[in-house]
């Protein structure tokens, strides 16, 4: 599978494996904020949540605008609907056998409650 | 909080080589435990992918016991197998077995420890599933299989959570 190997999705999940990068993300799912409004509720330097942008431009998690001194940035949600895509796949696979679980687990309940009925 | 309700499925990756499952049933332990390591009850659930039929299903949930699946394909030739032991075992509270998957031909592909927990959670049964793989990568693969699978109806579902 293409995906297997992927080294954009690689990017994604390293750019997704550090919480200044989530709150990063989660920030701009309200919307565009400028480089300081981005940097001031993660209580660190500006260099350093201008370091955590980057690394979100370079998985192309975010575009970042310039207009006169402001940055401005904005997500870009494709590579994240890859990356939630590529285990939502598994978590379906065990939600149908759970859901089988599911009914074979009443058929047994309904055996014990009227053993009569068994053949 | 309400412990007495069902709880949909939790999927979790506390280390980079496991995957953790948690979801109730509403039904006792016993029963729980029963579906799980029971062949014909297992053959109910354990659903094959679309064009495959499980031809042997055996499984004894004993220290030392084995578990043994076998599916086929509707197409020629194609086999698969996962065999594995049972490690440890606590009638009702928790079991451990290896797997191994392999290919008609014999070569694996992919092996794992899965560790199943059981806890009464009211009238209901809490279930726990700890797969641990050899690897990061392997770990990895294991979240990715199924990808090609169903591919359009996860587009779908996305679609409408990320719109």
């Amino acid at each position: 599978m293409v995906l297997d190997r992927s080294p954009r999705l690689d990017l994604v999940f390293h750019a997704l494996a550090h919480p200044a990068r989530r709150a990063i993300i989660r920030q701009l799912s309200g919307g565009e904020r400028n480089l300081s409004e981005l940097a001031a509720p993660l209580k660190m330097t500006f260099p350093a949540a201008t370091k955590h942008v980057r690394v979100l431009e370079h998985a192309k998690l975010v575009r970042r605008r310039v207009a006169g001194r402001q940055h401005f940035c904005r997500l870009e949600a494709a590579p994240l609907k890859e990356a939630t895509l590529w285990t939502e796949s598994f978590r379906q696979h065990w939600e149908a056998r759970f859901t089988a679980l599911d009914s074979l687990l009443d058929e047994m309940k309904s055996e014990e409650q009227a053993p009569s009925r068994r053949t | 909080m309400n412990t007495n309700s069902a709880q949909g499925l939790q999927i979790s990756t506390p280390t980079d080589t496991t995957i953790v499952l948690t979801r109730t049933f509403n039904a006792p332990r016993r029963l729980v435990w029963e579906a799980m390591f029971t062949p014909d009850k297992m053959r109910r659930w354990m659903l094959p992918p679309p064009g495959w039929t499980i031809v042997t299903c055996e499984c004894d949930a004993r220290v030392g016991g084995t578990l043994s699946v076998a599916w086929k394909s509707d197409e020629a030739n194609p086999a698969m197998t996962l065999r594995g032991e049972f490690t440890e075992v606590a009638l009702l509270e928790y079991a451990v077995h290896t797997e191994v998957m392999a290919l008609g031909s014999g070569q694996t592909i992919g092996s794992l420890l899965e560790r199943h927990e059981f806890a009464d959670k009211g009238s209901f049964t809490a279930m726990n599933i700890t797969q641990t793989y050899a690897s990061k990568e392997d770990r990895d693969g294991a979240l990715a299989s199924g990808m090609d699978q169903g591919m359009e109806a996860c587009y779908q579902k996305l679609e409408a959570l990320l719109a």
